[in-house]
């Protein structure tokens, strides 16, 4: 077996050099880290400082006209572009500042494999999100639909078995819910919270709605579950009296993961939505899978941007906006030419986080978003690790999520899950997740943007030690990515609240918003709703 | 070995002239010792060469290439004692201890290394070589300690007397009472601790040792006590190596970069693992091999060309090769190291006809589901051969989705046939992949057999349609097990393993390798 016997000799080899190095004399022990190759990247943060003083950015030299300037090319910008070509209007122009739109599911790659820097995954869609699985059957997701109708997805995009497994104190046993060494009382929590969510998810509201639903815009009004969104997950669980630290760890995993904010800070409608929308039904799947890629969601993107035809700008800073007699002309900065262009739009979108759009309208009065600190976007550490081997502890084998109990960060996922190689011997890359939710988010942000790789690479091979002790001489590259605004937390009355439905409001139906940032959850489904829902409200000008 | 020891002269030991030694009886201790390490020295040249042959196979070559080396590495001990100086006794009990940990752990070493190590050879002659340096030390600083005790011919005449003595000892001890009663394992570690009991006994009843007896008492102590607890857990790790599991003697075995494969062999058959799995037995795989091959084939009189998935062995094909009208035959399999085997071991070749070495056949090295998904060709029939479904990589071999790609490699009216483990053993199992077969839109017609060697096992004919049929055309001559009365009666499913429902095997449950967990649990644990 090539896996054990490398690491029998590396192991052997790091045993024999940590015994014998120190007594050397004159030999003193070298970087155990030292065969790390790797780099920091992150969204180019220096360019986006610009907005802060566009004074010095050069004045534009020429002229461009278009109907439509979406301004943003995450999931929200895509979607809209995608929508607003489907539907007549394909004179549209998309900036984005990154070199590749994608956002938050933008995808690198190496020899070992594909690998996500963000979002990697799609639950299995509600069947009722017609808008969602007419893109999944373009993007070859959706295969076709079963005689009962339900859809049926491609089963090389499923999620492939074996799923998730959690790492208690050096075993790994099978899912993400804690049930090595638990009592009967903390089983009996357990068993009363899922019973709890198979109630939301089948709850309705006096309206008739879904109680809980994805996207949240078509959840019910009804104040008996709104009411939820008034406290936070943590206060909730307090009073009906889910206690068991086994339970609230892996609750506020839960939140971690989806929010980057953690259950004492995202309101109890969010905690509970998380599990209670997840409804999606299929004839060869349930509620329960995901769809994923080894590029992750960036699989999605690419569908995504191939299913419109009209430009895209990479490397592109829209810096001002102001109003004129027919329409909107934006000021953009082409960060590969250093030029500057005067965009001239009859309407433009605001696919951006909220604070950015902020910036763009500083020129702009009638808009209704809040102030440009009220969001809560926790900054994220994410880690594309290329590793030689693992090596297994007792219980379940490498797994799609892979988490360990009580760890700082979220785990990893293996980007190369999906792949059907009978030898599977060779490196693997996995994807370390890290909210860094331990400050709040402007200290942490700052913090993580001033952290340099010498020091964020040992606090990362340290967390995997944990998963894998004697790991490092495995790890061939490490390369980083720090997300600032990782993503936005829905803290207690964002949702719900009437700030959160003015802000998205058009502006003399000139300016449009769309963005995750305006639904409060930042989900592939919420962006890609988020984008059609602004489409849909710039076409009914037209 | 007390009655071994016996009087003479008791001058000094390290230096002649000096003061009388205290103990007149002390070099007969030494004369002893000669025996006991002598012993030792054989036993540990044993064990390496029965050793070599067990894992390497070929025995008349390991044993005298390891004797060879052996009495090499001893000359060159021998050489090296003159470099020796200083007060010779504490070089002897140092030496002791060495041996004593050396030899005794060398056993366990190879056996454990075995399956590890990527050069088992290099391993096995360092350690027989750094043996044999140590064992040739001994005799030559024995008698250098012994010198001024005895007149030269004297000391010439006892010590090799106690030496040869030692010799046959061991070679009667080791065939007739330590392999069967200690087994290897044991009896090195036993070997070892003798070594460290002369060590023992020469520290405590030299009264020069006194500086350093502390010392030397508690590594031969620490030394005793690991060899100790490998005896205790000896039977662990042997059942922890592959060997255990392998009876008859093993004649071929190489890891290659996908799978351990090993040849063994007894009286009666050879036999073929992978991964300690047993694939074949020569003396019925005939059995496996047609049936996998002919209820399929006789059905399809018009077939010209046949995929094989799998079975790198070539026994399928030399079943297949027996229907004259095919034109080619393209064999898929994972692990050249398998197929180059089977394409020039003597051995072999006999057992396979040479079949993969016949002009209709392509042999192709890949991994069949990403070969599949790419492949254009279209097969009158294919035949899936892999092994069982023990692991989620091979799951997905047995998936849902596997099937689908492979169906679409079929011409209108061809068909595929599938083994599917045992539906006796792993009744779930072999269910599961039936209900995969049929859940992509595949007729299907289960069917098993009973081989001897593996128990009842299954099969899984699939198509488009149902055309098939048991007695369609004509068999080969010669066949041994399959008849048109043997096809039908193999359609039978008594009720101990009859249909049952079980789930669908897709890639996002991988429900067979769970199911084939639960069936065969009950054998493993």
């Amino acid at each position: 077996m090539p896996t054990r016997r490398s690491f029998l000799a590396q192991s052997g080899a790091a045993l024999t050099s940590a015994l014998l190095l120190p007594a050397l004399p004159g030999c003193a022990p070298t970087n155990p880290l030292a065969h790390i190759k790797g780099q920091l990247l992150g969204p180019d943060a220096a360019t986006g400082h610009l907005l802060r003083d566009p004074s010095r950015i050069p004045t534009p030299t020429h002229t461009l006209d278009t109907d439509v300037l979406i301004i943003g090319g995450g999931v929200a910008g895509l979607a809209a572009r995608r929508w607003l070509h489907r539907h007549g209007q394909s004179n549209t122009l998309l900036v984005e500042l990154a070199g590749e739109a994608g956002g938050n599911s933008s995808a690198g790659h190496n020899a070992a494999s594909a690998y996500p820097w963000g979002a990697h995954y799609l639950p299995v869609p509600d069947v009722r999100n017609v808008e969602l699985l007419a893109f999944l059957q373009e993007a070859g997701t959706l295969t076709g639909y079963a005689p009962g109708g339900l859809p049926i997805y491609n089963d090389y995009h499923l999620c492939h078995d074996p799923e998730e497994r959690l790492n208690i104190q050096g075993h790994w046993q099978e899912g993400l819910v804690p049930s090595l060494g638990l009592s009967a009382a903390d089983q009996a929590q357990f068993a009363r919270f899922f019973k709890l969510i198979e109630t939301l998810k089948t709850a309705r509201g006096r309206d008739g709605r879904d109680a809980f639903c994805i996207p949240l815009a078509h959840a019910s009004t009804d104040e008996a579950y709104r009411q939820l969104d008034q406290l936070t997950f943590a206060a909730y669980l307090d009073r009906e009296q889910f206690t068991t630290p086994a339970l609230r760890w892996y609750l506020n995993y839960a939140c971690r993961d989806d929010y980057g904010a953690t259950a004492a800070q995202v309101s109890a409608w969010a905690g509970l939505h998380y599990f209670a929308s997840r409804k999606g039904r299929a004839h060869n799947a349930g509620s329960g899978d995901v769809l994923t890629w080894p590029e992750g969601n960036n699989f999605l993107v690419k569908s995504l941007i191939g299913q419109a035809d009209a430009p895209i700008q990479p490397h592109t800073l829209a810096y001002a906006l102001r109003e004129t007699a027919t329409g909107i002309e934006a000021l953009t900065y082409n960060v590969a030419t250093r030029q500057s262009t005067r965009v001239r739009a009859r309407q433009v979108l605001l696919a951006t986080p909220q604070h950015v759009a902020h910036r763009l309208l500083t020129a702009v009065p009638g808009h209704q978003l809040p102030p440009p600190d009220s969001l809560h976007h926790a900054p994220w550490l994410v880690a594309n690790l290329t590793v030689a081997g693992l090596p297994q502890g007792p219980g379940r084998p490498l797994s799609w999520d892979n988490v360990r109990y009580d760890s700082p960060s979220l785990g990893y996922i293996n980007a190369t899950q999906q792949s059907l190689k009978q030898d599977d011997s060779g490196p693997k890359v996995i994807s370390l997740y890290w909210p860094l939710t331990d400050e709040a988010p402007a200290l942490a942000r700052r913090r993580a943007y001033q952290t340099p790789y010498a020091e964020w690479l040992p606090r990362v091979v340290a967390e995997l030690e944990t998963y894998h002790p004697g790991v490092t001489p495995y790890l061939q590259q490490a390369d980083l990515w720090v997300w600032g605004h990782g993503m936005v937390a829905p803290t207690p009355g964002l949702l719900w609240g009437a700030a959160r439905q003015a802000a998205m409001r058009p502006v003399r139906n000139r300016i449009f918003f769309a963005h995750t940032d305006f639904s409060g959850i930042s989900i592939f489904e919420e962006g890609f709703y988020q984008g059609i829902r602004a489409a849909k409200e710039m076409l009914a000008v037209i | 070995m007390a009655e071994l020891l016996e009087a003479g002269p008791a001058p000094s030991l390290t230096a002649a002239p000096g003061p009388p030694a205290p103990d007149a009886r002390l070099p007969g201790l030494l004369l002893a010792a000669v025996a006991v390490i002598a012993t030792c020295g054989l036993i540990y040249e044993l064990i390496a060469g029965t050793l070599a042959s067990y894992l390497l196979g070929d025995s008349v070559t390991q044993f005298s290439t390891i004797i060879g080396a052996y009495l090499f590495a001893m000359g060159i001990g021998s050489w090296l004692s003159k470099f020796l100086d200083g007060p010779l006794l504490r070089w002897f009990i140092r030496l002791e201890i060495l041996v004593g940990i050396v030899g005794g752990c060398m056993a366990p070493l190879l056996f454990l290394s075995f399956e590890y190590v990527a050069s088992f050879r290099l391993l096995l002659y360092t350690l027989v070589g750094l043996t044999g340096i140590l064992v040739g030390l001994e005799i030559p600083l024995l008698m250098r300690i012994l010198e001024h005790r005895y007149p030269f011919k004297d000391l010439v005449a006892r010590v090799f007397t106690f030496d040869y003595i030692g010799a046959l000892l061991a070679s009667l001890i080791f065939p007739l009472v330590l392999v069967p009663q200690l087994g290897l394992i044991r009896t090195s570690l036993v070997f070892g601790a003798l070594n460290l009991a002369v060590a023992a006994v020469v520290l405590v009843r030299f009264p020069e040792t006194r500086p350093y007896r502390r010392r030397f008492g508690a590594g031969i102590a620490a030394a005793l006590l690991g060899l100790g607890v490998l005896f205790v857990f000896a039977n662990k790790l042997l059942a922890y190596t592959e060997t255990l599991a392998f009876q008859g003697q093993v004649i071929y075995s190489k890891s290659t970069p996908y799978q351990r494969i090993v040849l063994t062999r007894n009286p009666r058959e050879l036999r073929l693992f992978l991964n300690g799995n047993l694939q074949f037995s020569s003396a019925d795989e005939y059995r496996y091999h047609e049936a996998l091959v002919h209820p399929l084939l006789q059905a399809l009189p018009q077939a010209r060309r046949v995929l094989v998935l799998g079975g790198g062995d070539g026994l399928a094909v030399r079943e297949l090769l027996k229907y004259k009208q095919l034109q080619s035959i393209r064999l898929v399999d994972l692990d050249p190291g398998m197929t180059e085997l089977f394409q020039h071991n003597e051995l072999l070749l006999a057992l396979n006809k040479g079949s993969l070495n016949n002009p209709k056949v392509q042999v192709l090295n890949a991994d069949a589901y990403q070969w599949v998904r790419q492949d254009t060709t279209r097969y009158d029939a294919i035949i899936v051969d892999f092994p069982d479904p023990g692991n989620y990589s091979i799951g997905k071999l047995y998936s849902a989705a596997f099937y689908t790609a492979l169906a679409k490699r079929l011409v209108p009216g061809g068909r595929m046939v599938v083994q599917s483990t045992s539906p006796y053993l792993a009744r779930q199992s072999f269910w599961c992949v039936a209900h995969t077969l049929a859940a992509v839109g595949l007729h299907t017609i289960p069917y098993h057999l009973y081989v001897p060697s593996f128990g009842e096992w299954g099969y899984v004919l699939a198509g488009p349609d149902t055309h098939w049929r048991g007695d369609a055309g004509p068999l080969p001559a010669g066949l041994r097990y399959i008849t048109p009365a043997t096809i039908h009666d193999m359609l039978r499913f008594p009720p101990d393993m009859s249909e049952i429902p079980t789930e669908v095997n897709q890639l996002n449950n991988q429900a067979l390798v769970r199911y084939f967990e639960e069936d065969w649990g009950p054998y493993v644990h």
